[in-house]
């Protein structure tokens, strides 16, 4: 069976390998239809009860499916793009090619990220190297090894190799750099900055999905409507547990306009039940010392520096809610620990935003107080608008980027016989 | 004068190791719950922290369950405090390595005078109550003036009450760099090698400034019964390769000791006067007015013996400001519940580091804001 993670320790294996890949690309051309054939292949063998508690399976399991990627597909690579056609735009034609060998950088917090981001490069035609974070590599071996199943024709997986090496090796990420074509780049900022910098060569196209944080935001008419509160705060719930609110798509703020009259009592109780509904079915296996003091430091800092805050949490690290007013947008602390704040008026604190915002989730009633939102947070540098318990859906674009027609060359033909 | 000053007093009096823990737990737990209602009394914040913690500290079964802060909250500038500013009487401030933001903790009269009583309490334990010769290997002018105290100070002014004179053998050069005064240092060593001494140092001080010169000159200063005490981490002797069996052999070589006279101790000034020296087994032990709770950092309750976690110190010394439960950012391991070879009662525990910082690698951690956008 062929072995598509490698530990690699030489400049040298990253250059034999992306020869290999470039030849792959060359050798044949494969349609995203081709492609996603072997996806669906993939999600169905990931359908099975032992992955269940891997992290991101479910979404990973969605989003191989072709029913999601053919319409992300026509809408980036036209309307013949599924078949690796031309596509007319008025008198010109219109094909995308891929760009060669797409290097992968995935930030280390995301498990999934290794493989969503080898995708996208796979959808275009390309070949994929992917750096692999030190402590994703046996969850990408796994899922991996499924692919490996699912490609009996190594279609697919003679596009790719998988390295997995230190992050501090920067003589084997300048080799990675060099050989390829393309690249994708996501995680924090110092990562960011440091894989920027690397010797790509001139013609490499590069993407960067660098850090941001997310927020959510409900008008009364949505949290406070007796009928629908319980399945707002279970939606609340599922976006901050994800990714254990480390993703860039994570909610760390919910700020709620006050209703005339409206208690947030009842809709903050319920939010709690949602909170340990959620910690119940999906508790936290592990947790690094730093993150428990981190979460620690900011219940007291919260209830201390001022007596009118609230907060609820248990004993232990699992979640925390903590509760006051104010538009500002505090600091992000993750771990499952949501700020909830109550403002006048949802305006206020998304033209506060500054650009580090990447996707308001929302619960709104009001349809036009949510399209002036939208506008606002728009024009304020926020990327995704969407609502409540969609907050990770990770359909492009993304960061305002589009995820596969960037790894692709969008050649023209005007015939000249016409 | 409140009720549990009596009772904090009492413990103060007594052996510092010697109490089963079951007997210390009960004792902690009555005076610490007093404690916290008294803190209630004076801080409208700590009082809406402590309503908040999970678990009524009032019908709390034992100290683990009691709200405790996180030491970070005590670089809050101004500084925590449960007197009037009339009523401090000095401000210590931590060396703030790690972080570059200095905790900051307020002593009134009694925390001060406490403070004192414990540290000598724990040291009397482990080198004898007598007077002696103490040589600080630090500058005489580290004291400063005034009302505010760093570690390094706090530490060497502990140790006072054993000293019956006192000897500094570190100078500032023209830079202001230290270095051995080997005069001072020749002076305090005549004719004392079968005298007690009371030498004291910050571990890496001790190494960089006396042992490693001293050691490059072939010096041995013959002092056989020197008691050599040091405090204030290894992370900048682990930088250059220097473990403590190392550093325990090399230091007793130029004093001419045996390394069983070498004390390494814990203390951190935001939990004034308690201090954690290595037993003769190399553990570090909890005193009758303190104890420490070593934390699970997934669930936050206490491990089992042999299992690391996050440490938690616990004193009923300090009531100036809220240090009478901090968890710290430091690891350790529990040796066991009680049984030390040493004969100390009650936990037994080593230190594992300070807690790893975390990677800031992931899509979700900013480090930083973006321009404004208008």
């Amino acid at each position: 069976m062929t072995e598509l993670t490698h530990t690699v320790h030489s400049p040298a294996e990253i250059s034999t390998a992306a020869t290999k890949l470039r030849q792959a690309v060359l050798d044949a051309e494969i349609s995203p239809n081709e492609v996603m054939t072997v996806f669906d292949s993939w999600a169905k063998s990931l359908d099975v009860r032992e992955f269940d508690d891997l992290p991101g399976i479910v979404f990973l399991r969605m989003w191989l499916r072709r029913g999601t990627l053919e319409p992300i597909i026509a809408r980036e690579l036209g309307s013949n793009g599924l078949h690796g056609g031309w596509t007319e735009y008025g008198r010109a034609k219109c094909k995308a090619f891929p760009l060669g060998v797409v290097g992968h950088w995935p930030a280390g917090n995301v498990e999934i990220q290794p493989i969503l981001s080898m995708t996208c490069a796979l959808l275009g035609g390309n070949a994929a190297l992917v750096r692999i974070p030190s402590g994703l590599v046996d969850l990408t071996r796994v899922l991996m090894e499924k692919l490996v199943q699912s490609d009996p024709g190594e279609r697919l997986t003679r596009r790719i190799f998988m390295a997995a090496f230190e992050h501090g090796r920067r003589d084997l990420q300048e080799a990675m750099a060099q050989v390829v074509d393309g690249a994708m780049i996501w995680g924090g900022e110092e990562a960011v900055l440091q894989i920027r910098a690397l010797p790509f060569p001139h013609w490499a196209r590069v993407a960067v999905f660098g850090p941001r944080i997310s927020v959510a935001a409900m008008d009364a008419g949505a949290w406070g409507n007796p009928d629908e509160q319980k399945s707002w705060c279970v939606r609340m719930a599922r976006d901050v547990w994800q990714f254990d609110q480390q993703a860039c798509s994570s909610p760390q703020v919910l700020y709620l306009e006050k209703g005339a009259g409206r208690s947030t009592a009842q809709f903050l109780s319920n939010l709690q039940r949602a909170f340990e509904t959620e910690n119940q079915a999906h508790p936290r296996r592990t947790i690094p010392a730093a993150l428990t003091s981190k979460i620690c430091q900011a219940r007291a800092s919260w209830l201390l520096n001022d007596a009118a805050h609230q907060a609820v949490f248990p004993m232990g690290p699992d979640w925390t809610l903590l509760f006051g007013s104010g538009s500002d947008l505090p600091p992000p602390i993750q771990g499952k620990t949501l700020t909830v704040l109550e403002v006048d008026n949802l305006l206020d604190p998304v033209s506060k935003f500054d650009g580090n915002v990447q996707t308001l989730g929302l619960g709104m009633a009001d349809p036009e107080k949510e399209r002036k939102l939208a506008w606002l947070a728009g024009k304020r540098g926020v990327d995704r608008i969407v609502k409540l318990g969609r907050m990770h859906v990770f359909v492009p674009p993304w960061d305002g980027v589009d995820l596969i027609r960037p790894m692709v060359r969008m050649v023209r033909h005007v015939c000249s016989t016409d | 004068m409140h009720p549990f000053e009596d009772r904090i007093d009492r413990l103060l009096s007594m052996p510092p190791y010697g109490q089963p823990p079951e007997e210390r737990q009960a004792g902690l737990l009555e005076i610490l719950k007093e404690e916290l209602d008294y803190a209630c009394q004076r801080h409208a914040g700590y009082k809406n922290y402590v309503r908040h913690w999970p678990k009524d500290y009032r019908s709390a079964a034992q100290v683990a369950d009691l709200p405790f802060l996180p030491v970070g909250i005590l670089k809050a500038n101004p500084p925590l405090s449960f007197v009037s500013p009339g009523e401090i009487k000095r401000t210590l401030t931590s060396s703030a390595t790690t972080s570059q933001v200095p905790s900051r903790v307020v002593l009134d009269a009694p925390t001060a005078r406490r403070m004192t009583k414990g540290i000598v309490a724990i040291v009397r334990d482990f080198i004898g109550p007598a007077r002696r010769p103490y040589l600080v290997v630090d500058t005489p002018g580290f004291l400063g003036g005034g009302n505010e105290l760093g570690a390094r100070g706090a530490a060497i002014q502990g140790l006072q009450p054993f000293a019956n004179e006192t000897t500094h053998c570190l100078s500032l050069s023209e830079q202001g760099g230290l270095m051995l005064d080997r005069d001072r240092l020749r002076e305090f060593a005549r004719d004392r090698q079968d005298t007690e001494l009371l030498v004291y140092g910050f571990t890496f001080i001790l190494w960089k400034h006396l042992v490693e010169p001293l050691l490059a000159e072939g010096i041995c200063l013959n002092l056989r019964e020197a008691r050599i005490l040091h405090s204030g981490g290894w992370k900048r002797l682990q930088d250059q390769a220097v473990d403590k069996t190392v550093f325990n052999e090399q230091l007793a070589h130029v004093f001419g000791c045996s390394p069983e006279r070498i004390i390494d101790f814990y203390g951190m000034v935001e939990s004034v006067g308690v201090i954690y020296p290595d037993c003769s087994a190399g553990n570090k032990h909890g005193p009758v007015f303190g104890d420490v709770i070593v934390r699970n950092p997934l669930t936050l309750e206490p491990v089992a013996a042999g299992e690391h976690g996050i440490v938690q110190v616990c004193s009923v010394l300090p009531t100036s400001f809220p240090g009478h439960l901090l968890l710290t950012e430091d690891m350790a391991q529990v040796i066991a519940y009680d049984g030390c070879p040493c004969g100390r009662r009650g936990i037994s525990f080593r230190f594992a580091g300070r807690i790893p910082k975390a990677e800031l690698r992931g899509c979700g951690n900013l480090e930083s804001k973006r321009s404004p956008m208008d």
